[in-house]
Protein backbone atom coordinates (compact mmCIF):
# COMPACT_ATOMS: atom_id res chain seq x y z
CA UNK A 1 0.00 0.00 0.00
CA UNK A 2 3.10 2.22 1.19
CA UNK A 3 6.33 1.85 -0.40
CA UNK A 4 9.26 4.45 0.20
CA UNK A 5 12.04 4.00 -2.17
CA UNK A 6 15.15 5.16 -1.14
CA UNK A 7 13.84 8.45 0.28
CA UNK A 8 16.38 11.52 1.17
CA UNK A 9 14.83 14.46 2.97
CA UNK A 10 16.66 17.54 5.10
CA UNK A 11 16.73 20.97 6.34
CA UNK A 12 18.83 23.31 4.40
CA UNK A 13 22.50 22.05 3.72
CA UNK A 14 21.73 19.32 6.90
CA UNK A 15 20.38 15.93 5.05
CA UNK A 16 18.41 13.64 7.99
CA UNK A 17 16.92 11.11 5.41
CA UNK A 18 19.59 9.04 3.27
CA UNK A 19 18.28 6.38 0.98
CA UNK A 20 15.94 5.35 3.44
CA UNK A 21 13.37 2.55 2.10
CA UNK A 22 10.48 1.01 3.89
CA UNK A 23 6.82 -0.76 3.29
CA UNK A 24 3.42 -1.13 4.75
CA UNK A 25 1.36 -4.18 3.68
CA UNK A 26 -2.77 -3.07 3.50
CA UNK A 27 -4.00 -2.96 6.97
CA UNK A 28 -0.60 -4.16 8.92
CA UNK A 29 0.76 -2.17 11.47
CA UNK A 30 4.26 -1.23 11.22
CA UNK A 31 6.43 0.57 14.29
CA UNK A 32 9.44 2.55 13.43
CA UNK A 33 11.98 2.80 16.32
CA UNK A 34 15.29 4.78 16.65
CA UNK A 35 16.80 7.40 18.91
CA UNK A 36 16.12 10.62 19.44
CA UNK A 37 17.73 12.29 16.03
CA UNK A 38 17.59 9.30 14.01
CA UNK A 39 15.17 11.62 11.41
CA UNK A 40 11.61 9.71 12.51
CA UNK A 41 9.82 13.03 12.31
CA UNK A 42 11.27 13.42 9.26
CA UNK A 43 10.02 10.77 7.91
CA UNK A 44 6.74 11.63 8.88
CA UNK A 45 7.29 14.90 7.85
CA UNK A 46 8.12 13.94 4.33
CA UNK A 47 5.33 11.70 3.77
CA UNK A 48 3.11 14.06 4.10
CA UNK A 49 4.67 16.07 2.25
CA UNK A 50 5.91 19.59 5.02
CA UNK A 51 9.67 18.53 3.91
CA UNK A 52 10.57 18.29 0.68
CA UNK A 53 11.87 15.20 -0.74
CA UNK A 54 15.46 15.58 -2.29
CA UNK A 55 15.45 11.93 -3.96
CA UNK A 56 13.96 9.15 -3.88
CA UNK A 57 10.27 7.99 -3.91
CA UNK A 58 6.95 7.64 -2.05
CA UNK A 59 4.62 5.64 -3.90
CA UNK A 60 1.26 4.92 -2.66
CA UNK A 61 -0.93 2.81 -4.14
CA UNK A 62 1.33 2.58 -7.18
CA UNK A 63 1.18 6.53 -7.63
CA UNK A 64 4.32 8.48 -6.92
CA UNK A 65 3.00 11.24 -4.23
CA UNK A 66 6.78 12.51 -3.39
CA UNK A 67 5.97 15.69 -5.59
CA UNK A 68 2.08 16.28 -4.43
CA UNK A 69 1.48 19.44 -2.47
CA UNK A 70 0.61 18.69 1.37
CA UNK A 71 -2.73 19.97 1.36
CA UNK A 72 -3.37 16.81 -1.70
CA UNK A 73 -1.88 14.16 0.08
CA UNK A 74 -4.44 12.80 2.30
CA UNK A 75 -6.75 12.69 -0.64
CA UNK A 76 -4.52 9.49 -1.34
CA UNK A 77 -5.63 8.33 1.78
CA UNK A 78 -2.41 9.00 4.17
CA UNK A 79 -3.43 10.70 7.33
CA UNK A 80 -0.78 11.70 10.46
CA UNK A 81 -1.00 12.50 13.57
CA UNK A 82 2.43 14.47 13.50
CA UNK A 83 4.49 14.94 16.82
CA UNK A 84 2.81 17.67 18.89
CA UNK A 85 -0.50 16.77 17.35
CA UNK A 86 -0.69 20.54 16.40
CA UNK A 87 -4.09 20.69 16.92
CA UNK A 88 -5.94 24.14 16.65
CA UNK A 89 -5.52 24.75 20.30
CA UNK A 90 -7.70 27.71 19.92
CA UNK A 91 -10.69 26.61 18.42
CA UNK A 92 -13.19 23.44 19.78
CA UNK A 93 -12.67 19.94 19.57
CA UNK A 94 -15.96 20.14 17.17
CA UNK A 95 -14.23 22.47 14.68
CA UNK A 96 -10.78 20.93 14.61
CA UNK A 97 -12.52 17.37 13.59
CA UNK A 98 -15.10 19.49 11.72
CA UNK A 99 -12.29 20.57 9.38
CA UNK A 100 -10.59 17.36 8.44
CA UNK A 101 -14.61 15.99 8.23
CA UNK A 102 -15.03 18.48 5.58
CA UNK A 103 -11.80 16.88 3.95
CA UNK A 104 -12.66 13.41 4.40
CA UNK A 105 -15.93 13.70 2.71
CA UNK A 106 -14.62 13.85 -0.69
CA UNK A 107 -13.05 10.51 -0.14
CA UNK A 108 -14.82 7.41 -1.81
CA UNK A 109 -17.53 5.90 0.00
CA UNK A 110 -16.57 2.95 0.43
CA UNK A 111 -13.17 4.57 2.05
CA UNK A 112 -15.37 6.54 3.88
CA UNK A 113 -14.65 4.24 7.80
CA UNK A 114 -15.28 7.00 10.28
CA UNK A 115 -18.47 9.14 11.44
CA UNK A 116 -19.00 10.93 14.64
CA UNK A 117 -21.08 8.05 16.03
CA UNK A 118 -18.23 5.36 15.33
CA UNK A 119 -15.62 8.09 16.78
CA UNK A 120 -17.66 8.60 20.05
CA UNK A 121 -17.66 4.55 20.56
CA UNK A 122 -13.91 4.67 19.93
CA UNK A 123 -13.85 7.96 22.20
CA UNK A 124 -16.47 8.49 24.62
CA UNK A 125 -15.03 11.26 26.43
CA UNK A 126 -15.72 13.45 22.90
CA UNK A 127 -19.20 13.36 22.98
CA UNK A 128 -19.00 15.51 26.23
CA UNK A 129 -16.09 17.86 25.34
CA UNK A 130 -17.20 18.33 21.66
CA UNK A 131 -17.59 22.37 22.21
CA UNK A 132 -14.73 22.65 24.63
CA UNK A 133 -11.34 24.76 23.20
CA UNK A 134 -8.64 22.07 22.93
CA UNK A 135 -6.40 24.13 25.26
CA UNK A 136 -8.81 23.54 28.12
CA UNK A 137 -8.47 19.13 27.55
CA UNK A 138 -5.79 17.01 29.13
CA UNK A 139 -3.06 15.89 27.03
CA UNK A 140 -3.98 12.15 26.55
CA UNK A 141 -7.64 13.68 25.66
CA UNK A 142 -5.60 16.18 22.82
CA UNK A 143 -4.16 13.27 21.81
CA UNK A 144 -7.20 11.31 21.20
CA UNK A 145 -8.50 14.60 19.48
CA UNK A 146 -5.55 14.62 17.04
CA UNK A 147 -5.82 10.91 16.28
CA UNK A 148 -9.83 11.54 15.59
CA UNK A 149 -9.29 14.18 13.42
CA UNK A 150 -6.56 12.01 11.21
CA UNK A 151 -9.65 9.47 11.24
CA UNK A 152 -12.00 11.72 10.17
CA UNK A 153 -9.84 12.00 6.68
CA UNK A 154 -10.86 8.45 6.09
CA UNK A 155 -7.15 7.34 5.55
CA UNK A 156 -6.48 3.74 4.86
CA UNK A 157 -2.57 4.42 6.67
CA UNK A 158 -2.55 6.51 9.78
CA UNK A 159 0.76 7.43 10.89
CA UNK A 160 1.24 8.45 14.12
CA UNK A 161 4.52 10.35 15.42
CA UNK A 162 5.45 9.51 19.24
CA UNK A 163 1.64 9.22 20.31
CA UNK A 164 2.71 8.14 23.82
CA UNK A 165 4.77 11.91 24.21
CA UNK A 166 3.46 12.81 27.99
CA UNK A 167 1.34 10.51 28.29
CA UNK A 168 0.36 8.44 31.67
CA UNK A 169 1.29 4.56 31.71
CA UNK A 170 -2.57 4.20 31.70
CA UNK A 171 -3.37 6.33 28.94
CA UNK A 172 -0.88 4.60 26.89
CA UNK A 173 -2.07 1.37 27.24
CA UNK A 174 -5.90 2.97 26.37
CA UNK A 175 -3.89 3.81 23.44
CA UNK A 176 -2.81 -0.14 22.44
CA UNK A 177 -6.40 -0.64 22.49
CA UNK A 178 -7.46 2.42 20.13
CA UNK A 179 -4.70 1.45 17.73
CA UNK A 180 -6.18 -2.16 17.79
CA UNK A 181 -9.58 -0.91 17.17
CA UNK A 182 -8.36 1.14 14.27
CA UNK A 183 -7.19 -1.85 12.65
CA UNK A 184 -10.63 -3.60 12.95
CA UNK A 185 -11.77 -1.47 11.12
CA UNK A 186 -9.29 -1.75 7.79
CA UNK A 187 -6.52 0.77 8.40
CA UNK A 188 -3.10 0.43 8.39
CA UNK A 189 -0.95 1.84 11.08
CA UNK A 190 2.84 3.43 10.59
CA UNK A 191 3.43 3.89 14.28
CA UNK A 192 6.69 6.17 15.34
CA UNK A 193 7.62 5.33 19.12
CA UNK A 194 10.42 4.92 21.69
CA UNK A 195 8.17 3.61 24.24
CA UNK A 196 8.72 0.08 22.92
CA UNK A 197 6.10 -1.87 25.17
CA UNK A 198 3.56 0.24 23.17
CA UNK A 199 5.21 -0.89 20.20
CA UNK A 200 5.60 -3.82 19.92
CA UNK A 201 1.97 -3.99 21.57
CA UNK A 202 0.30 -2.06 19.20
CA UNK A 203 2.53 -3.62 15.73
CA UNK A 204 2.72 -6.79 14.25
CA UNK A 205 6.80 -6.00 13.56
CA UNK A 206 9.48 -2.91 12.93
CA UNK A 207 11.82 -0.98 11.42
CA UNK A 208 14.81 0.13 13.15
CA UNK A 209 15.89 4.02 12.39
CA UNK A 210 19.54 5.31 13.27
CA UNK A 211 21.19 8.31 11.35
CA UNK A 212 18.63 8.47 8.88
CA UNK A 213 18.58 4.50 7.55
CA UNK A 214 16.52 1.63 7.99
CA UNK A 215 19.22 -0.21 10.10
CA UNK A 216 17.22 -3.24 10.46
CA UNK A 217 13.99 -4.57 9.95
CA UNK A 218 12.79 -7.25 13.04
CA UNK A 219 10.10 -9.77 11.44
CA UNK A 220 6.79 -10.34 13.35
CA UNK A 221 8.28 -13.73 14.42
CA UNK A 222 11.09 -11.70 16.76
CA UNK A 223 8.94 -8.89 17.67
CA UNK A 224 6.29 -10.77 19.04
CA UNK A 225 9.15 -12.09 21.34
CA UNK A 226 10.07 -9.03 22.06
CA UNK A 227 7.12 -8.17 23.84
CA UNK A 228 7.89 -7.08 26.96
CA UNK A 229 11.69 -7.64 27.69
CA UNK A 230 13.94 -4.59 27.68
CA UNK A 231 16.83 -6.19 24.79
CA UNK A 232 15.38 -3.94 22.15
CA UNK A 233 15.31 -0.75 23.86
CA UNK A 234 18.56 -1.74 24.95
CA UNK A 235 20.10 -2.52 21.19
CA UNK A 236 17.88 -0.03 19.07
CA UNK A 237 17.23 3.14 21.23
CA UNK A 238 20.40 3.38 23.43
CA UNK A 239 18.50 3.47 26.49
CA UNK B 1 -19.82 75.08 25.82
CA UNK B 2 -23.27 74.29 24.55
CA UNK B 3 -24.96 71.06 24.78
CA UNK B 4 -25.37 71.28 20.29
CA UNK B 5 -21.38 71.89 20.69
CA UNK B 6 -21.12 68.53 22.84
CA UNK B 7 -22.88 66.65 20.92
CA UNK B 8 -21.75 68.09 17.32
CA UNK B 9 -18.16 66.67 18.50
CA UNK B 10 -19.66 63.62 19.90
CA UNK B 11 -21.29 62.67 16.19
CA UNK B 12 -17.63 63.79 14.64
CA UNK B 13 -15.95 61.37 16.79
CA UNK B 14 -18.80 58.45 16.24
CA UNK B 15 -18.03 59.04 12.61
CA UNK B 16 -14.40 58.51 13.13
CA UNK B 17 -14.42 56.20 15.71
CA UNK B 18 -15.96 53.95 13.02
CA UNK B 19 -13.59 54.94 10.31
CA UNK B 20 -10.57 54.15 12.35
CA UNK B 21 -12.83 51.03 13.48
CA UNK B 22 -12.78 49.92 10.06
CA UNK B 23 -8.98 50.16 9.16
CA UNK B 24 -8.31 48.48 12.54
CA UNK B 25 -10.52 45.77 11.11
CA UNK B 26 -8.93 45.63 8.20
CA UNK B 27 -5.72 45.06 10.07
CA UNK B 28 -6.56 42.54 12.41
CA UNK B 29 -8.56 40.35 9.63
CA UNK B 30 -4.87 40.48 7.88
CA UNK B 31 -2.96 40.09 11.13
CA UNK B 32 -5.61 37.10 12.37
CA UNK B 33 -5.25 35.25 9.18
CA UNK B 34 -1.69 35.41 8.57
CA UNK B 35 -0.04 37.35 11.53
CA UNK B 36 1.37 39.77 9.22
CA UNK B 37 1.44 43.35 10.60
CA UNK B 38 0.21 45.40 7.41
CA UNK B 39 1.42 48.48 7.35
CA UNK B 40 -0.71 49.13 4.05
CA UNK B 41 -3.81 48.88 5.42
CA UNK B 42 -4.49 52.72 4.68
CA UNK B 43 -3.35 52.41 1.28
CA UNK B 44 -5.53 49.56 0.36
CA UNK B 45 -8.44 52.43 1.33
CA UNK B 46 -6.50 54.99 -0.48
CA UNK B 47 -6.57 52.83 -3.69
CA UNK B 48 -10.30 51.80 -2.86
CA UNK B 49 -11.65 55.54 -2.95
CA UNK B 50 -9.20 56.56 -5.85
CA UNK B 51 -11.05 53.78 -7.91
CA UNK B 52 -14.61 54.82 -6.87
CA UNK B 53 -13.82 58.52 -7.35
CA UNK B 54 -12.69 57.49 -11.19
CA UNK B 55 -15.74 55.07 -11.37
CA UNK B 56 -17.87 58.07 -10.75
CA UNK B 57 -16.04 60.84 -12.74
CA UNK B 58 -14.84 58.91 -15.57
CA UNK B 59 -17.49 56.47 -15.99
CA UNK B 60 -21.00 58.00 -14.44
CA UNK B 61 -21.52 55.20 -12.34
CA UNK B 62 -24.26 55.32 -9.79
CA UNK B 63 -22.64 55.57 -6.23
CA UNK B 64 -23.38 52.26 -5.07
CA UNK B 65 -21.66 50.44 -8.12
CA UNK B 66 -18.96 53.29 -8.05
CA UNK B 67 -18.22 52.14 -4.29
CA UNK B 68 -18.75 48.29 -5.29
CA UNK B 69 -15.67 48.74 -7.76
CA UNK B 70 -13.87 50.76 -4.78
CA UNK B 71 -14.13 48.04 -2.96
CA UNK B 72 -12.92 45.23 -5.69
CA UNK B 73 -10.06 47.14 -6.38
CA UNK B 74 -9.40 47.03 -2.60
CA UNK B 75 -9.24 43.26 -2.83
CA UNK B 76 -7.15 43.33 -5.76
CA UNK B 77 -4.72 45.52 -4.44
CA UNK B 78 -4.60 42.79 -1.49
CA UNK B 79 -4.49 39.75 -3.60
CA UNK B 80 -1.32 41.75 -5.55
CA UNK B 81 0.40 42.72 -2.18
CA UNK B 82 0.53 38.74 -1.18
CA UNK B 83 1.53 37.58 -4.21
CA UNK B 84 4.27 39.98 -5.46
CA UNK B 85 5.15 40.63 -1.57
CA UNK B 86 4.66 38.93 1.37
CA UNK B 87 4.96 34.98 -0.64
CA UNK B 88 8.19 35.83 -1.82
CA UNK B 89 9.44 37.63 1.22
CA UNK B 90 8.70 34.52 3.57
CA UNK B 91 9.53 31.79 0.35
CA UNK B 92 12.78 33.24 1.62
CA UNK B 93 12.59 33.29 4.96
CA UNK B 94 11.73 36.30 5.85
CA UNK B 95 10.95 36.91 9.38
CA UNK B 96 7.71 39.43 10.86
CA UNK B 97 9.86 42.92 11.21
CA UNK B 98 10.71 41.86 7.47
CA UNK B 99 7.02 41.80 6.41
CA UNK B 100 6.05 44.66 8.38
CA UNK B 101 8.58 46.27 6.49
CA UNK B 102 7.77 45.48 3.26
CA UNK B 103 4.23 46.61 3.45
CA UNK B 104 5.21 49.75 4.78
CA UNK B 105 7.75 49.98 1.52
CA UNK B 106 4.77 48.76 -0.51
CA UNK B 107 2.52 51.81 1.46
CA UNK B 108 5.17 54.32 0.35
CA UNK B 109 5.13 53.12 -3.37
CA UNK B 110 1.40 53.64 -3.38
CA UNK B 111 1.11 56.64 -2.19
CA UNK B 112 4.10 57.66 -4.52
CA UNK B 113 1.92 56.12 -7.01
CA UNK B 114 -1.34 57.96 -6.46
CA UNK B 115 0.59 61.08 -6.03
CA UNK B 116 2.18 60.89 -9.95
CA UNK B 117 -1.17 59.43 -11.50
CA UNK B 118 -4.12 61.38 -9.30
CA UNK B 119 -2.01 64.49 -8.33
CA UNK B 120 -0.93 66.44 -5.56
CA UNK B 121 -4.13 67.68 -4.97
CA UNK B 122 -7.39 66.51 -2.77
CA UNK B 123 -10.79 64.90 -4.75
CA UNK B 124 -14.01 65.52 -3.09
CA UNK B 125 -16.39 62.67 -3.85
CA UNK B 126 -20.14 62.27 -3.87
CA UNK B 127 -21.55 60.38 -0.82
CA UNK B 128 -24.51 58.83 -0.29
CA UNK B 129 -27.67 61.28 0.50
CA UNK B 130 -25.60 64.08 -1.15
CA UNK B 131 -24.71 66.63 1.17
CA UNK B 132 -27.82 66.01 3.25
CA UNK B 133 -27.70 65.88 6.96
CA UNK B 134 -29.96 64.39 9.52
CA UNK B 135 -30.69 67.11 12.87
CA UNK B 136 -29.79 65.02 16.19
CA UNK B 137 -30.98 67.51 19.15
CA UNK B 138 -29.72 70.62 16.88
CA UNK B 139 -26.41 68.90 16.11
CA UNK B 140 -26.39 67.45 12.60
CA UNK B 141 -24.84 64.55 11.04
CA UNK B 142 -24.44 63.79 7.16
CA UNK B 143 -26.65 60.84 5.85
CA UNK B 144 -23.50 59.41 4.47
CA UNK B 145 -21.93 59.15 7.80
CA UNK B 146 -25.06 57.31 8.98
CA UNK B 147 -24.83 55.02 6.22
CA UNK B 148 -20.77 54.63 7.16
CA UNK B 149 -21.42 53.59 10.93
CA UNK B 150 -24.46 51.37 9.38
CA UNK B 151 -22.00 49.37 6.86
CA UNK B 152 -19.28 49.07 9.51
CA UNK B 153 -21.57 47.63 11.66
CA UNK B 154 -22.79 45.18 9.32
CA UNK B 155 -19.16 44.43 8.13
CA UNK B 156 -18.12 43.42 11.58
CA UNK B 157 -21.25 41.28 12.56
CA UNK B 158 -20.46 39.41 8.73
CA UNK B 159 -16.77 38.78 9.50
CA UNK B 160 -17.89 37.56 12.67
CA UNK B 161 -20.13 35.14 12.01
CA UNK B 162 -17.74 34.31 8.62
CA UNK B 163 -15.10 33.18 11.33
CA UNK B 164 -17.55 31.09 13.59
CA UNK B 165 -19.93 29.93 11.09
CA UNK B 166 -18.54 29.33 7.40
CA UNK B 167 -15.80 26.43 6.48
CA UNK B 168 -14.09 28.91 4.32
CA UNK B 169 -13.58 31.24 8.05
CA UNK B 170 -12.76 28.22 10.00
CA UNK B 171 -10.34 27.00 7.60
CA UNK B 172 -8.28 30.51 7.30
CA UNK B 173 -8.42 30.70 11.37
CA UNK B 174 -6.68 27.28 11.73
CA UNK B 175 -4.25 27.81 8.45
CA UNK B 176 -2.99 30.92 10.73
CA UNK B 177 -2.71 28.91 14.13
CA UNK B 178 -0.96 25.94 12.67
CA UNK B 179 -0.04 26.32 9.04
CA UNK B 180 1.45 22.45 9.22
CA UNK B 181 -0.99 21.11 11.45
CA UNK B 182 -3.87 22.70 8.72
CA UNK B 183 -1.88 21.09 5.62
CA UNK B 184 -1.84 17.75 6.92
CA UNK B 185 -5.85 18.07 7.18
CA UNK B 186 -6.04 19.02 3.33
CA UNK B 187 -6.21 23.00 3.82
CA UNK B 188 -4.25 25.00 1.11
CA UNK B 189 -2.51 27.08 3.61
CA UNK B 190 -1.03 29.42 0.74
CA UNK B 191 -4.42 30.52 -0.75
CA UNK B 192 -6.00 31.08 2.87
CA UNK B 193 -3.64 33.66 2.87
CA UNK B 194 -4.47 34.98 -0.52
CA UNK B 195 -7.97 35.07 0.72
CA UNK B 196 -7.32 36.57 3.51
CA UNK B 197 -5.48 39.53 2.07
CA UNK B 198 -8.10 40.13 -0.34
CA UNK B 199 -10.35 39.89 2.36
CA UNK B 200 -8.40 42.74 3.98
CA UNK B 201 -8.50 44.36 0.83
CA UNK B 202 -11.77 44.49 0.51
CA UNK B 203 -12.12 45.92 4.08
CA UNK B 204 -10.07 48.82 3.57
CA UNK B 205 -11.81 48.88 0.02
CA UNK B 206 -14.85 49.55 2.70
CA UNK B 207 -13.36 52.19 4.68
CA UNK B 208 -11.62 53.56 1.77
CA UNK B 209 -15.06 54.01 -0.35
CA UNK B 210 -16.55 55.51 2.75
CA UNK B 211 -14.52 57.97 4.44
CA UNK B 212 -13.43 59.59 1.22
CA UNK B 213 -16.91 61.31 0.78
CA UNK B 214 -16.03 62.87 4.23
CA UNK B 215 -12.21 64.15 4.05
CA UNK B 216 -11.35 64.23 0.62
CA UNK B 217 -9.11 61.68 -1.40
CA UNK B 218 -5.58 62.80 -0.96
CA UNK B 219 -2.40 61.06 -1.88
CA UNK B 220 -0.90 60.94 1.91
CA UNK B 221 -4.15 59.40 3.52
CA UNK B 222 -3.43 56.08 3.17
CA UNK B 223 -0.35 56.55 6.43
CA UNK B 224 -2.98 58.56 8.08
CA UNK B 225 -5.52 55.79 8.22
CA UNK B 226 -2.96 53.43 8.78
CA UNK B 227 -1.61 55.22 11.78
CA UNK B 228 -4.75 55.41 13.23
CA UNK B 229 -6.10 52.18 12.08
CA UNK B 230 -3.15 50.36 13.97
CA UNK B 231 -4.05 52.43 16.98
CA UNK B 232 -7.87 50.99 17.09
CA UNK B 233 -6.77 47.02 16.27
CA UNK B 234 -3.96 47.23 19.24
CA UNK B 235 -6.46 49.38 21.61
CA UNK B 236 -8.89 46.06 20.63
CA UNK B 237 -6.73 43.14 21.00
CA UNK B 238 -5.01 42.48 17.45
CA UNK B 239 -6.70 39.99 15.62
CA UNK B 240 -10.26 40.55 16.85
CA UNK B 241 -12.33 42.32 14.43
CA UNK B 242 -15.28 43.34 17.48
CA UNK B 243 -12.13 44.60 19.44
CA UNK B 244 -10.97 46.85 16.49
CA UNK B 245 -14.37 48.40 16.24
CA UNK B 246 -14.49 49.13 19.99
CA UNK B 247 -10.47 50.72 19.77
CA UNK B 248 -11.67 52.88 17.00
CA UNK B 249 -14.61 54.07 18.63
CA UNK B 250 -12.88 54.82 21.62
CA UNK B 251 -9.74 56.66 19.71
CA UNK B 252 -12.69 58.71 17.83
CA UNK B 253 -14.46 59.68 20.87
CA UNK B 254 -11.37 60.97 23.46
CA UNK B 255 -9.82 62.74 20.24
CA UNK B 256 -13.79 64.37 19.94
CA UNK B 257 -13.48 65.31 23.71
CA UNK B 258 -10.35 66.73 23.59
CA UNK B 259 -11.03 68.94 21.01
CA UNK B 260 -14.22 70.07 22.78
CA UNK B 261 -12.33 70.45 26.00
CA UNK B 262 -9.09 71.36 25.48
CA UNK B 263 -8.02 72.04 22.23
CA UNK B 264 -8.04 70.39 18.86
CA UNK B 265 -4.19 70.58 18.98
CA UNK B 266 -3.91 68.45 21.81
CA UNK B 267 -6.27 66.05 20.57
CA UNK B 268 -3.76 63.40 19.53
CA UNK B 269 -1.22 63.91 22.55
CA UNK B 270 -4.44 63.51 25.06
CA UNK B 271 -5.55 60.46 22.87
CA UNK B 272 -2.74 58.64 22.31
CA UNK B 273 -2.02 59.07 26.58
CA UNK B 274 -5.13 57.79 27.43
CA UNK B 275 -4.57 54.90 24.76
CA UNK B 276 -0.79 54.01 26.54
CA UNK B 277 -2.42 54.32 29.92
CA UNK B 278 -4.90 51.47 28.62
CA UNK B 279 -2.57 49.42 27.19
CA UNK B 280 -0.22 49.56 30.01
CA UNK B 281 -3.34 48.34 32.45
CA UNK B 282 -4.88 46.24 29.95
CA UNK B 283 -2.34 44.30 27.74
CA UNK B 284 -4.23 42.48 25.67
CA UNK B 285 -6.39 45.11 24.71
CA UNK B 286 -10.02 46.09 25.99
CA UNK B 287 -11.29 42.16 25.21
CA UNK B 288 -8.37 40.63 27.02
CA UNK B 289 -7.23 37.10 25.75
CA UNK B 290 -10.57 35.40 25.75
CA UNK B 291 -11.30 38.43 23.27
CA UNK B 292 -8.88 37.51 20.54
CA UNK B 293 -10.27 33.80 20.20
CA UNK B 294 -14.06 34.69 20.22
CA UNK B 295 -14.34 37.45 17.56
N1 LIG C 1 13.42 22.13 11.23
C1 LIG C 1 14.66 21.61 11.32
N2 LIG C 1 15.72 22.31 10.85
C2 LIG C 1 16.97 21.78 10.92
N3 LIG C 1 17.26 20.59 11.44
C3 LIG C 1 16.24 19.85 11.92
C4 LIG C 1 14.89 20.32 11.87
N4 LIG C 1 14.10 19.36 12.41
C5 LIG C 1 14.92 18.36 12.77
N5 LIG C 1 16.20 18.64 12.47
C6 LIG C 1 17.34 17.76 12.68
O1 LIG C 1 17.14 16.56 11.98
C7 LIG C 1 17.56 15.44 12.73
C8 LIG C 1 16.43 14.45 12.84
O2 LIG C 1 15.37 15.03 13.58
P1 LIG C 1 13.97 14.31 13.77
O3 LIG C 1 13.09 15.24 14.50
O4 LIG C 1 13.50 13.79 12.47
O5 LIG C 1 14.39 13.09 14.69
P2 LIG C 1 13.48 12.11 15.53
O6 LIG C 1 13.97 10.75 15.23
O7 LIG C 1 12.06 12.37 15.29
O8 LIG C 1 13.86 12.47 17.00
P3 LIG C 1 12.95 12.47 18.32
O9 LIG C 1 12.93 11.08 18.79
O10 LIG C 1 13.70 13.37 19.26
O11 LIG C 1 11.60 12.99 17.97
C9 LIG C 1 18.04 15.98 14.06
O12 LIG C 1 19.43 16.04 14.03
C10 LIG C 1 17.46 17.36 14.14
O13 LIG C 1 18.32 18.22 14.83
MG1 LIG D 1 10.49 12.98 16.47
Amino acid sequence: MLSVEELSAGYGDILVLRELSLAVARNESVAVIGPNGAGKSTLVRTLCGLTAARAGRIVKDGVAIERLAPHRRAATGIAAVLENRRLFGELSVKTNLDLAAREGDRRPAQARRFDHASLFELFPFMRERLGASIQLLSGGEQQMVAIARALLLQPDLLVLDEPSTGLAPKIVKGLVDVIARIRRQGVGILLVEQNVALATEAADRAYVMSLGRVTRAIPPEQWRGAQGDGEIAKAYLGA
Amino acid sequence: MTTTLFIQSLLAGLTNGFVYGLIGLGISVIFRGTRVVNAMQGDFALVAGIAACLALDWLGLPIAVGFLGGIIAGALVGWAVELLLIRPTQARGGSEDSLLLVTLGGAFAVSAAALLYFGRDSRSMPGFGGNRSLDVFDAAIRVHAVWLIAIAIVVVVALRLFYQRTPLGQSILAASIDPEGAATIGINVPRMRTLTFMLGGAVGGVAGVLVSPLITIHYEMGLLLTLKGFTAAIVGGLGNPFGAIMGGLLLGLVEAMAIVFVSSGYKDVIAMSLLILIMIAMPNGLLGRRGRVGG
